[in-house]
């Protein structure tokens, strides 16, 4: 419940107003706050389409704002370039990676499980929040 | 395949632009580009033992998902937006 419904309530509650005043206030509140096609709430239900990136942000004072839509078809298509990778570019690349304390095997990524995540990707929301910055990551 | 690109650029105290590319016609003009690209591409395949058709195939399926993309960055009074259709 948003503040202004509660507090129109609350004056019903308390008899300031009616309770034909309130609904006339909710209608007015209603009409003021259509609800966002962006809210991952908000979004039907169904396949995803698009993997959403919004970010607002504070830079030296000057606001910021940042929206990418990428279409979740095209990261399928981009998971298919893991199974291009010369073996011994993820040979070396295992190696880096142990050097650095992950001891990560790469080729054990298939590209069949790289299309499970993101077919798994429909239900995930991400929210960052800071002084200075929001992040919200979904899927529409 | 993608039709359409579309950048807009909005700066202060100067007139925005709007540009719209349609892709097909420009791809047509530097089609001799685009297979000499495709060539060099296949050598690169080769080099590195690289599945060609498998790898060109994948480039196809990216290009082919670009449709939808939409980039839109705003900072202060200065927006950009770049989308594909």
């Amino acid at each position: 419940m948003n503040e202004e419904r509660k507090n129109i309530l609350d004056m019903l509650a308390e008899g300031k107003i009616t309770a034909e005043e309130a609904e006339q206030l909710i209608a007015a509140l209603e009409r003021a706050q259509p609800p966002t096609s962006a809210s991952p709430a908000a979004r039907p239900k169904g396949r995803a389409k698009y993997l959403r990136v919004m970010m607002e942000f504070l830079d030296e004072g000057e606001s910021g704002r940042l929206n990418v839509r990428v279409p979740l078809q095209l990261l399928r298509a981009g998971v298919q370039l893991a199974a291009l990778i010369p073996p011994q570019a993820l040979d070396r690349a295992n190696a880096e990676l142990s050097k650095s304390g992950v001891p990560f095997d790469l080729t054990q990524l298939k590209p069949e499980h790289l299309e499970a995540l993101v077919e798994h990707l429909d239900e995930t929301v991400v929210e960052l929040e800071q002084p200075d910055g929001h992040l919200r990551v979904f899927c529409e | 395949m993608p039709q359409l690109l579309t950048v807009r650029v909005k700066r202060p105290d100067r007139r925005p632009i709007r540009i719209w590319v349609p892709l097909l016609p420009v791809v047509l003009v530097f089609s001799p580009f685009v297979v000499l690209a495709v060539l060099g591409a296949a050598v690169a395949c080769h080099v590195f033992r690289i599945d060609v058709v498998r790898a060109l195939g994948t480039g196809w399926r990216i290009v082919s998902a670009l449709p939808g993309t939409r980039v839109d960055l705003e900072f202060s009074r200065t927006a950009v937006l770049v989308a594909i259709r």
